[in-house]
């Protein structure tokens, strides 16, 4: 078996008595494109300062083709980075920016020049050359950026919340050209964001990190269907959750019920056994289905007051409020039958696939 | 805004004219001293009966003014130097260390500001009196450097502060090994910050005159004591030509310090 590309393998970081990041291991293809979505301070930016060689691990590893960065400085790592801040060196054009990194590594005039030009390409920035940073807009800035660290072809591109600055019309602009450079260059990139729908848009797999530890790693459809926690569940996607009374564990799927209601069988089941106590139930909005009427006996596990109707174009949300006071949001459709005259006050039941519901205990 | 200038009705002239007596209080001494060294009186008669530029001859004729002069440009070119550089490092270890007592340190940086002039003058003349650095240009150049740093440490630390230093990052991560980075990317980026720290350490040293006199000997005395001491003897319109040279040189770099920033930021 050939070695992996890129393997990270039991990361720690403490700061005195603080843990930054503990027990991160992930392996990453060749022209992967991996995300490190999480929260703030959940240790995704800390995994890819340690990447980039601006921190130091308190314990682990980091292998490259087999062989371990951790002892090579950061200006040895041949790595790129397109980072948060704007980091066009001001006093140089864009041209003298994107040849940086080739006069450090001694190229030649001729192939320094060539090259500028098909990273501007690249970036779609032709004609650019002799602008001076502050006389671009930020987009045009990251994608400069961009240019810059794939310039030298590193192996590895770090991008750490590059579009964190700009607004969301231009970041989904941008969040395409990243995906069609990614295409272009098949450079393997690690991103780090805390933009779920970023992730999702742009990521072949992605590390939900939380508290310091990666809860889960999956592709955007795996973390979706079959989250391993609550964290996770609540933070890829909309949820909606539901206290309910666990009856029985059994491989996986529990038995349960929510308040007064009938006995639910066979939903998927984490965390360890709680037979007999009380346990999350996580549901998808848009796997809820709405009825006006109590259509036969347990069909429907929860009965709900409509407290608000919104219309967002192709879906219509609809927030109701659980006799258990939990609040709930289904995502319908537009047009759909169950929402025509619906109005706020109206009692409705909600119904779900069991195997489409998660149980989350502890 | 909060006040309009043009909304102040009457309020508008009489602050003109507070402004304008005020710029007046300011600057009439120094044109005062400018006219006198035209002026050709000896006795410094106001206004003066006729105008010659007999005393910038005579003070371009006395080796003991040029030569005074060029005292002072030597020291404040030195110190400049030295100011710059050892700013630079310490506003390095000030906004980029993480020590304990950072904040104190900086504080103490900035104390010669604020310290009576004469108390370190008489302190330093002590000292150097011990280890033979009275009357000597090493002397000088120490004693002006202690109140020339605080500005430097000022600009530079202001400069620096203001600078991202993920574009330092940046450049290292391009390949470029850290010093290399500090000298290509951070130090023209900050470039206004060490041009502020330049100006404003020569001209703390160029005019300085406290220190200068406990520094100076009757063979090394840089123009302001010369014309403390020359002063003291006798009046005589060649003081009023220094002075007024001495001031040309501080508008011009004080004019060029104002350009560079305005050529900076376009």
């Amino acid at each position: 078996m050939t070695e992996p590309f890129l393997q990270i393998r039991g990361l720690r970081k403490d700061y005195g008595i603080v843990t930054a990041v503990s027990d991160v291991n992930i392996t990453v293809e060749r022209g992967e494109f991996m995300t490190f979505l999480g929260p703030s301070g959940s240790g995704k930016s800390t995994t890819l300062y340690i990447l980039a060689g601006f921190e130091n691990p308190t314990a682990g590893d980091i292998l490259l083709n087999g062989e371990s960065l951790i002892s090579t400085p950061s200006h040895k790592r041949n790595i790129g980075m397109v980072f948060q801040r704007y980091t066009l060196f001001p006093h140089l054009s864009v041209g003298e920016n994107i040849a940086f990194p080739l006069k450090v590594r001694r190229w030649g005039k001729a192939a320094i020049d060539a090259k500028v030009k098909q990273m501007l390409g690249l970036v779609r920035l032709e004609g650019f050359e002799d602008r001076k940073p502050a006389q671009m807009s930020g987009g045009q800035q990251q994608r400069v950026a961009l240019a810059r660290a794939l310039a030298y072809d590193p192996p590895v591109l770090l991008m750490d919340e590059p579009l964190s600055a700009l607004d969301k019309k231009l970041r989904e602009e941008i969040q395409h050209e990243i995906r069609r450079i990614h295409q272009e260059t098949e450079v393997t990139i690690l991103y780090v964001t805390h933009d779920q729908e970023e992730a999702l848009r742009l990521s072949d797999r992605i590390a939900v990190f939380s508290k310091g530890v990666i809860d889960q790693i999956g592709t955007g459809p795996e973390l979706y269907a079959n989250p391993s926690n609550r964290f996770v569940a609540s933070f890829i996607g909309d949820s909606d959750f539901v206290t309910c009374k666990i009856i029985s564990m059994r491989d996986g799927r529990a038995a349960l019920s929510i308040g007064s209601g009938p006995v639910i069988h066979g939903v998927p089941v984490h965390g360890k056994n709680v037979e007999g106590g009380m346990a999350a139930l996580m549901l998808r909005p848009e796997r809820l289905s709405l009825s006006r009427a109590a259509v036969g006996e347990g069909a429907f596990g929860l009965s709900a007051k409509v407290t608000d109707i919104t219309f967002l174009g192709s879906n219509i949300h609809v927030a109701a409020l659980a006799p258990s006071g939990e609040t709930l949001s289904v995502r319908l459709p537009f047009g759909h039958e169950a929402a025509a005259g619906l109005s706020r006050g109206d009692t409705i039941f909600l119904g779900f696939d069991p195997e489409s519901a998660h149980v989350f205990c502890g | 805004m909060l006040l309009n200038f043009e909304r102040l009705g009457a309020w508008k002239w009489i602050l003109l004219v507070i402004t304008g007596l005020t710029a007046a209080f300011l600057i009439l001494p120094i044109l005062f001293i400018a006219a006198l060294s035209f002026g050709s009186s000896q006795w410094l008669i106001f206004p003066p009966p006729s105008w010659t530029l007999q005393w910038y001859t005579a003070f371009f004729a006395d080796p003991r003014w040029l030569e005074a002069a060029w005292t002072s440009f030597r020291i404040a070119v030195m110190v400049t130097v030295l100011s710059v550089l050892i700013g630079l490092v310490a506003s390095f270890g000030l906004v980029r260390g993480r020590f304990i007592g950072k904040e104190a340190l900086r504080a103490l940086f900035l104390t010669p500001m604020i310290l009576p002039v004469v108390v370190l003058a008489v302190a330093l003349y002590a000292f150097f009196l011990r280890i033979g650095l009275n009357g000597t240009t090493t002397g000088f150049v120490i004693a002006h450097l202690v109140v020339a740093l605080p500005f430097s440490i000022l600009s530079i630390t202001n400069a620096l502060e203001g600078f991202e230093k993920s574009i330092e990052d940046a450049a290292v991560l391009c390949g470029a090994h850290p010093l290399e980075a500090k000298i290509r990317v951070t130090l023209p980026a900050i470039s206004h910050g060490l041009f502020s720290a330049a100006i404003f350490s020569f001209l703390t040293s160029w005019d300085e005159v406290v220190l200068a006199i406990f520094m100076a000997s009757p063979t090394l005395q840089t123009l302001p004591v010369k014309i403390w001491t020359t002063l003291r003897q006798d009046l005589t319109p060649v003081i009023a030509a220094a002075s007024t040279l001495l001031v040309i040189v501080t508008i011009a770099l004080m004019l060029l310090a104002a350009l560079v920033r305005k050529g900076l930021k376009s």
